[in-house]
């Protein structure tokens, strides 16, 4: 509990000045980008060392307190939502890269460090760090690590796990340990400890040092952008380069409002049109060159009615910009909105898309969709005013219908952002109860009073500041159901 | 009874289970000759082969070289490139995590893990991970599996990434007259454009070896072969550098290497000179651009003696020894706390 | 206000550009904690007193500005924000002091003058006096330069190519006369006649940057009468004053001088980004190559979005070399009265900023700021590598002279 002794002892771990416990200094720490929930923590705490973090894990141990450990608060699954009288544990203060050896291709750094300093610090190397979510520029490795979040670079090289190649953590009940190694080869001898630890949504512990995979800046990249002025047409441009055999660094699918919202935001002179498909080639330049032959040869023969290739780095610059801005982007449309993060497999695309198409209509949304067409990762932006009454649970009950169709299309209800707050009650649609039972004991094993992140990931509990009203879409057809 | 629930019999019937796939790593089963052997013989061949997803599903007893002809049909490939290609099942390839020399260009078996199916030391069947490209929803178990040697749980079916082949290779041959140059070789390469299929060293008559490889379209490959040979005498002269013949041998990391203990040692390139110092007699190979050690010997002592003095740990695949592990001794209070929720008896040993 | 609230979908973007975030790591202290904090000050959730602290702090810089995809208008929220608590803050008793001085005098050149001179006696005292006076103090050159007095029309040498006012700017004029009396020359050596109206004031940016909105109106209408509307554009030569001009129309919404004051906001314009888009006839440039960092002002960057035009006019000098700097686009912490409310803050900005200059090895620095030059020319002094620090007006005078 957090009393007055929790604090005295607190107070001996950290300087009260990197207490706060004012409601000035706790409200703006109440909610992630997912608005929907916010919680008022007990308490934020602003360590600067590891051996800070260390002591103030042991400490909640020892009170059960529970804690969220918090890096930039991107998170677009309420992963980092306040715990009722709990402690947030914010770690953007330990944002030292540590070390940096271009030679073995390795950075270790501390957990607060944001995403996109690590390539700016590798640059001069030549090498970069290659996972890219939209909010690199901001989110932290923590944070990445947490929830294996990916990015439009994630086709070739793979996510966050695939990047890491060890860490030293403190787990949820205080046992300090280290596994992986300063080797590209990431796993040591036993079974692939960073593999787990990645992805497991801060239910663990925090991680305290990481040592990452930097990788060769690509010689050259070709940046392809189709319009169509139909989005399955766009798709199955997709199915045609998978099966030519190309393996582009990047294939991004923009629909008509998202276009609009990025167009809105950046003027990155987008083409007027029902579906845009930015494809990246990357790689060695005589290869590159090569492969772009042949992606020009598939992108003309696929239905686009314009056909843009980036000349200059600016040029690709601002494509990128409008696909990467383009969550935030939608802002200009509407006040409020909820991602969605299911994945379909690629070949479903289109039937994915059509179903949403029509489920949109049903609920009388808008939904944009922006999304990551190389591995099938939608990312349907549900547009609502949660000031109208009603809208908010509306725009909820056709999230988990997307969700929902996801699953029975044989794909994910989550690609990178996790599960978190908001996907929790679905997570019986992708795992038995056994298999969510393994998963409990395995968190409690870790940490026995369920202080780290409690009441994420798993079903159960009521999500503060947001009540389901009636039944759960889920619940309704038959896929969950609530003892 | 199926396959699997028969397996889930022998698990809860026995007190300790191994699984052994087709023994192609002998030294990872001596340890448990008095354990029940689960036999995989009945799991054997490919699920489900999506090629315009990149997945495949196969059950675990399913053979590499099976796996290999059906993505080749479609001009794919295992990017993880499994060692003993022949011999081992993909089972034993994960519990192990054994990959070859082409796991340089895009990673390991970690990073091709999608999910499993699994029956642990409960008796209890399960699947952990997901069958499309991309999932972040629950634990990954699925990567744990990698290297967990069958003492977690025994993996019934796995579901892969899989990414199109390139249809050429070129190869290259570097030679340095010292240890030192031929890493400041590979450090240079490191902070180069170059993306290279393979990159391995070794021993040579007098001195070492750097072999390369490069993979593309048949009408890049020469200029990128002339390029990097060239940019590699420049940034990091080596003493000779020649094209050799592309064969299958000079690409299995274990081809030259007699003895009869055989092992595998994960290291950063900065650690082989210390290693190597104390291995002399080993016949060796540092693939992964310098980041894994293949080492082979009959003098088991001189390796064990070597990885415990420089804190490192090994797993021995060939040559009887009471355990595979050899060197510093693996233990991690993380896998401890998997351990106790899957197989709480430790009946899989 | 309640439209930039709302737009404001917190997704964090903004966090990375400001300035006093990257310093603290406080959410508090970040674009997006402030906006949180305003609405909830705004919806009586949160007693005002308790936020304004972080508030306080915030620079105005407008880093956060062109950061955000979702297009919050965080400037309009501040400064109407800021005019809202100001009615009903009561400040600390030497804050107020403070501050009444600084409302007092620094829009006035000639009371500047005075009180300068004062300040100079009372350096002595710097030491015994809180934070807030003595970086005041330490801001002050020893002693202030001589008038350089213009003529109300400097006339186009040449053909003319284009008509202009000139801003004159108030503590700038005082500081720093050479600035107003280059820009004006270089106008003309580049066929543009320049209008010097005499009776032009302070733009008042500064009070409004400091909440003060009554006295600013009061001291921009002076200026509506006295620029005349006959010209191309409105010069100016002070990022704040730029920006603080643009902003008239907000200032002036629904009154009276609504129109004129939105016609002057349009057609005020920094001097490098009117020069730039003119062209520079020929400079001679100098003889030998020249480092040079350009300091971005963040009234000019994030506020007005001239990065490419100062840099377009540097570039077009012979044997000038403009190099980068890491993290070009943080704030210095001059941040017009900033030095003077938040010591400890500016005075770390300074610190950064100086040191990531000195790393690429320099011989000078430009600025299209004032306040950006002596903040930086101080912190070079103290850490022992007193550069030359010129605005970017001196500088293109001295290379037309050369
Ligand atoms: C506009 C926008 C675009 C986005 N685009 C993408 C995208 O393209 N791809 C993608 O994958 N995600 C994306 N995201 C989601 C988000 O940025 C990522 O999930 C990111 O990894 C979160 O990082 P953070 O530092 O903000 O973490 P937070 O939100 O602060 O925390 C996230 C979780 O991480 C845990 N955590 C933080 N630090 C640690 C630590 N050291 N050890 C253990 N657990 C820790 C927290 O407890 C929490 O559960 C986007 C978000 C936004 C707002
Ligand atoms: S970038 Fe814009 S929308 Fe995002 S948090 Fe900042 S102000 Fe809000
Ligand atoms: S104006 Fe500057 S200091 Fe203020 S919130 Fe924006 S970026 Fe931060």
């Amino acid at each position: 509990m957090m009393n007055s002794a929790f604090f005295t002892a607190l107070e001996k771990i950290c300087p009260a000045e990197r207490i706060l416990t004012r409601d000035a200094q706790l409200l703006p720490y109440e909610s992630d980008a997912l608005t929907a929930f916010h919680l008022k923590p007990g308490a934020v705490v602003l360590p600067e060392s590891e051996a800070e973090i260390i002591d103030t894990v042991r400490l909640c141990h020892e009170m059960a307190v529970p804690f969220v450990a918090r890096g930039s608060g991107t998170s677009l699954s309420g992963g980092s939502l306040p715990i009722p009288d709990g402690l947030v544990i914010a770690l953007n203060r330990l944002n030292r890269i540590k070390k940096l050896d271009p030679e073995q291709r390795i950075a270790v750094v501390e957990p607060g460090v944001v995403n996109l300093h690590i390539t700016q610090a590798a640059a001069p190397y030549g090498l970069y760090y290659a996972p890219d979510p939209s909010s690199q520029s901001i989110c932290t490795i923590g944070g990445n690590i947490a929830f294996n979040s990916g990015g439009a670079h994630c086709l070739k090289y793979g996510m966050t796990s695939n990047h890491v190649l060890g860490m030293k953590v403190v787990l949820a009940d205080g046992a300090l340990t280290q596994f992986g190694c300063e080797s590209v080869e990431g796993v040591g001898i036993g079974p692939d400890l960073v593999g787990l630890f990645v992805g497991s949504e801060g239910l663990f512990g925090i991680a305290l040092e990481i040592t990452l995979r930097l990788m060769p800046q690509p010689e050259l990249y070709r940046t392809v952008l189709a319009a169509y002025d139909d989005l399955g047409r766009a798709g199955d441009a997709v199915s045609m380069v998978v099966a030519s055999g190309l393996l582009p660094g990047a294939m991004e699918i923009m629909d008509r409002l998202a276009i609009k919202a990025a167009e809105a935001s950046v003027a990155a002179g987008y083409p007027d049109a029902e579906a845009l498909l930015i494809v990246e080639l990357e790689g060695e330049a005589p290869q590159v060159q090569a492969e772009f032959e042949q992606l020009r040869g598939i992108i003309e023969d696929s239905g686009a009615f314009e056909l843009r290739v980036a000349n200059s780095e600016e040029e690709r610059d601002r494509i990128w910009k409008g696909r990467k801005g383009a969550f935030s982007a939608v802002g200009r449309l509407s006040p409020d909105y909820i991602v969605q993060d299911g994945v379909v497999p690629r070949s479903r695309l289109g039937e994915a898309l059509l179903a949403i198409g029509a489920l949109k209509r049903q609920y009388g949304l808008d939904v944009a969709n922006v999304f990551h067409a190389g591995d099938g990762n939608l990312h349907p932006l549900i547009l609502y005013d949660g000031r109208e009454p009603g809208a908010l649970e509306r725009a909820e009950e056709l999230a988990g219908e997307i969700l929902a169709l996801c699953v029975s299309l044989g794909g994910s209800i989550t690609g990178e952002h996790g599960i978190g707050m908001e996907k929790r009650e679905y997570l019986p649609a992708m795992f038995s109860e056994e298999e969510i039972d393994i998963m409990q004991a395995l968190r409690r094993a870790i940490d026995p009073k369920e202080i780290a992140n409690r009441g994420k990931m798993f079903p159960g509990g009521e999500a503060p500041a947001l009540k389901q009203q009636g039944m759960h879409p889920l619940e309704k057809q038959g896929i969950i159901s609530r003892e | 009874m199926g396959p699997v629930a028969r397996i889930q019999a022998l698990v809860r019937e026995s007190e300790r289970v191994h699984v052994r796939g087709n023994g192609s790593k002998p030294a990872l089963h001596i340890h448990a000759a008095a354990a029940a052997p689960v036999d995989l013989s009945a799991l054997n061949g490919v699920i489900d082969y999506q090629a315009s997803e990149y997945t495949i599903t196969a059950y675990a007893g399913a053979s590499v070289a099976d796996i290999a002809a059906a993505l080749a049909e479609q001009g794919q490939y295992l990017p993880f490139d499994p060692l003993f290609p022949a011999e081992a099942t993909i089972g034993g390839t994960v519990a192990a995590n054994l990959s070859g020399s082409r796991r340089f260009r895009y990673g390991g078996v970690r990073d091709f893990i999608l999910g499993a199916q699994v029956v642990d030391g409960r008796g209890r069947a399960f699947r952990v991970g997901g069958k499309v490209v991309k999932n972040a929803a629950g634990f990954d178990l699925s990567k744990f599996l990698v290297g967990s040697l069958g003492q977690y749980a025994i993996m019934t079916e796995l579901t892969f990434k899989v990414f199109p082949d390139v249809p050429r290779f070129r190869s290259l041959r570097f030679n340095y007259g010292t240890l030192d140059a031929a890493l400041k070789a590979i450090y240079f390469s490191n902070q180069n454009v170059y993306e290279l299929d393979a990159l391995d060293l070794l021993p040579a008559e007098d001195g070492w070896s750097l072999l390369a490889r490069l993979g593309g379209y048949e009408e890049t490959l020469p200029r990128r072969t002339e390029r990097f040979a060239d940019g590699m005498m420049q940034g990091a002269a080596a003493c000779a550098v020649s094209e050799v013949a592309d064969e299958a041998s000079l690409w299995d990391p274990l081809a030259g290497l007699p003895g009869r203990y055989l092992c595998k040692v994960v290291l950063g390139p900065r650690q082989i000179p210390a290693l190597d110092a104390l291995i002399g007699n080993a016949s060796r190979r540092y693939g992964v651009g310098g980041n894994l050690a293949w080492i082979a010997s009959d003098d088991c002592a001189e390796i064990e003696q070597a990885l415990k003095q420089l804190g490192l740990s090994g797993l021995c695949l060939r040559g009887d020894r009471p355990t595979p592990i050899i060197g510093r001794p693996v233990d991690n209070v993380l896998a401890q706390r998997v351990k106790q929720v899957l197989d709480p008896q430790n009946k899989l040993v | 206000m309640a439209t930039a609230i709302e737009k404001c979908v917190h997704c964090g973007f903004c966090l990375a550009a400001c300035p006093t975030y990257s310093l603290l790591g406080e959410e508090m202290d970040s674009p997006r904690g402030r906006i949180y904090l305003m609405k909830n000050v705004l919806e009586d959730k949160l007693p005002a007193e308790e936020a304004q602290p972080y508030i306080d702090r915030c620079l105005g810089c407008m880093a956060c500005v062109p950061a955000c995809p979702s297009g919050v208008a965080y400037g309009d929220l501040l400064v109407g924000y800021r005019a809202l608590q100001e009615k009903e803050r009561a400040r600390p008793p030497l804050d107020a002091l403070a501050r009444k001085m600084m409302i007092e005098t620094l829009p006035y050149p000639r009371r500047f003058r005075l009180a300068a001179a004062a300040g100079k006696i009372g350096a002595a005292l710097a030491p015994a006096l809180p934070d807030a006076f003595a970086s005041m103090l330490s801001l002050l050159p020893d002693r202030l330069p001589p008038p350089r007095p213009l003529p109300a029309v400097l006339p186009a040498q040449g053909d003319r190519r284009g008509k202009v006012a000139l801003m004159l700017g108030c503590v700038q004029q005082a500081l720093a006369p050479e600035i107003a009396y280059a820009a004006a020359h270089t106008l003309a050596a580049n066929g543009v006649e320049a209008q010097i109206p005499q009776a032009q004031g302070c733009c008042g940016s500064i009070l409004l940057h400091i909440g003060a909105a009554e006295q600013a109106q009061q001291i921009a209408r002076r200026n509506l009468e006295a620029i005349p509307s006959d010209v191309d554009a409105i010069i100016t030569t002070a990022a704040g004053c730029g920006s603080g001009i643009k902003d008239y129309a907000l200032l002036f919404k629904g009154e009276p001088d609504q129109d004129r004051a939105a016609d002057f906001a349009h057609k005020a314009m920094d001097f490098s980004a009117y020069l730039a888009e003119l062209g520079l006839r020929e400079a001679r440039g100098f003889d030998s190559e020249v480092r040079i960092v350009y300091q971005d002002a963040c009234h000019l960057l994030h506020a007005q979005g001239h990065e490419a035009e100062p840099r377009k006019l540097l570039a077009s000098i012979p044997n000038l070399r403009l190099l980068n700097i890491a993290d070009a686009g943080m704030c210095c912490g001059s941040a017009g009265t900033y030095n003077i409310d938040q010591p400890k803050i500016a005075a770390e900005l300074a610190r950064r900023k100086v040191e990531s200059i000195l790393a690429v090895e320099p011989d000078m620095v430009v600025s299209g700021n004032i306040g950006c030059m002596a903040q930086l020319r101080q912190q070079l002094k103290s850490s022992g590598n007193p550069l030359p620090v010129m605005h970017i007006a001196e500088l293109l005078w001295q290379a037309h002279q050369r």
